[in-house]
């Protein structure tokens, strides 16, 4: 793929998935990332022995892979004063700070924004927190599950109401690698105004401010009239008002989504497609306005239609339909889905533990139709001395400060 | 060897950075490991042709010697015949 941030350096001092994916982006794209993780513990994502209830392979981890592949490692304790002066020695080599500590550890630290820059003006200064950095709330940490997923007001718009309590995120790290590209994008264009007017800018992404923009229609629309829409319980039939908009269940259980939101251009090459064409002629169905009035009778005879037939027969027969549909997959079947791997969805990298190589997913934008090639995501502290002396260190210096604990 | 300095497999493509101890020999497949190559080469033993791996660190049971690989090869290393462990971080367990 077109290297994109070639020649623009990142300093990550970060962990978790939210604010290294946008490390990982940035690395996708060609930047040089640099990632500071704890000596001894690297970052905290190494130790996720579960991701969503599936047992996890350390050694082949998508928790470390999916946020920090392309990347290489220093291990610096950023609690130590030497750790902290060599921070701002690799800061003064940077376009970027990427981080997501909370402002009371950058104060305590001092990484914060103006110890930052007192070591480099120049530098885009970027911040991803739970709630915002600013308000009440701006030292309260957070994760997806909270801020993005329960806070925000999506759990509670995903759940239908007929179901006690509320549904989880159910992905792991769904918000944070939405929110990881948020930020990615907001750095791309800090740097570009940057190139055009010499100011550096901070950047603030919070994982509220995901989820509010992802929720965004429905919040700006129940601030204006004082409902918003919930899921409803799942059944096979067409929504309310529109019997070509809705999930249909196969003759095996398989699922077909039908979402042609304006049928009325639709109506005989859809009913033909469902081996219904005498119901193109039927006048309760032949106009968009009697289709949408009459939509529960449809409904029942479309339902019929695909419970008589199994999902494959449907998944193969509505491509040539001209109604917008989709066949609903899991994420496994999504993996071998010829749609997706025709643009590049999947990328290899070597594996950590000398095995097959491990596939990774792309961020979601691609450059002149070119798929990603990048690296491993680094072992804890892998570059440490070789990024160092590249940075002009002596070894002896090297030495002394792991000596003190202040790198590893 | 030296801090610092850099070692080549005298049987594979292994290369190390040697990052702490200076007492010792260290080999990569049973050979003793050279600052320039030889032309000769040779393979592995059996006994330490596990390979290594790009990027991880090896070190002896005391932690007194540590090798940052920086090129993969067939051979698995040793100290003064001993083999060396892989360094891990000691992460804290998490669930989500």
């Amino acid at each position: 793929m077109s290297k994109v941030m070639e020649g623009v350096r990142v300093l990550e001092v970060a962990q978790m998935t939210f604010v290294p994916a946008a490390g990982a982006i940035l690395a996708d794209w060609g930047a040089d990332v640099i990632k500071i993780e704890h000596p001894v513990r690297g970052d905290s994502q190494r130790g996720f022995v579960n991701m969503g209830g599936v047992k996890v392979n350390p050694k082949r981890s998508p928790f470390v892979e999916h946020p920090n592949r392309g990347k290489r490692s220093v291990g610096v304790d950023i609690t130590t004063p030497e750790g902290i002066e060599v921070i701002y020695e690799l800061a003064k080599t940077a376009d970027v700070f990427l981080t997501n500590y909370l402002p009371r550890q950058r104060q305590k630290f001092k990484f914060d924004i103006e110890h930052i820059r007192a070591a480099n003006p120049n530098i885009i200064y970027a911040r991803g927190s739970a709630y915002g950095d600013k308000g009440p709330e701006r030292d309260f940490g957070g994760f997806d599950g909270t801020a993005f997923w329960n806070r925000s007001g999506i759990a509670t718009a995903m759940t239908p109401p007929e179901i006690e309590g509320s549904l989880s995120q159910g992905i792991p790290a769904f918000g944070d690698s939405i929110g990881g590209m948020n930020i990615a994008g907001g750095i791309s264009a800090a740097l570009f105004h940057r190139e055009r007017t010499g100011e550096a800018t901070e950047i603030d992404v919070s994982l509220l401010s995901t989820a509010w923009w992802a929720a965004g229609t429905s919040i700006d629309m129940g601030i204006d009239c004082g409902q918003v829409s919930r899921n409803r319980m799942p059944v096979s039939g067409g929504n309310p008002g529109n019997p070509f908009m809705g999930n249909y269940t196969c003759a095996d259980g398989g699922i077909i989504n039908m979402c042609t939101l304006t049928p009325g251009p639709h109506i005989r090459n859809v009913f033909e497609h469902l081996g219904l064409a005498e119901a193109a002629d039927d006048p309760r169905f032949a106009t968009a306005e009697e289709l949408m009035k009459n939509w529960e009778a449809a409904s029942d005879l479309i339902r019929e239609q695909f419970a008589s037939k199994p999902f494959s027969y449907w998944r193969e027969h509505l491509k040539t339909m001209s109604g917008q549909w989709a066949p609903v997959l899991d994420l496994l079947q999504i993996a071998d889905d010829e749609q997706a791997l025709a643009n590049d969805m999947l990328f290899e990298v070597e594996a950590g533990d000398g095995g097959e190589p491990i596939k990774l997913v792309r961020g979601p934008v691609q450059f002149n139709h070119e798929p990603v090639r990048t690296t491993r995501a680094p072992e804890a502290s892998e570059h440490t001395e070789l990024v160092l002396m590249e940075m002009g260190m002596e070894w002896e210096q090297i030495e002394n400060l792991k000596n003190k604990g202040a790198i590893a | 060897m030296k801090p610092g300095s850099k070692l080549k497999s005298a049987v594979c493509d292994t290369e190390v950075m040697v990052i702490k101890g200076t007492e010792g020999s260290v080999e990569c497949g049973g050979a003793p490991m050279l600052e320039e190559r030889s032309g000769e080469g040779g393979e592995p033993s059996p006994d330490f042709s596990g390979g290594t791996q790009m990027g991880k660190r090896y070190v002896n049971e005391g932690g007194s010697v540590e090798l940052l690989c920086v090129k993969a090869g067939k051979g698995s290393l040793s100290l003064d015949g001993t083999a060396l462990g892989i360094k891990e971080a000691k992460s804290l367990p998490s669930s989500d």
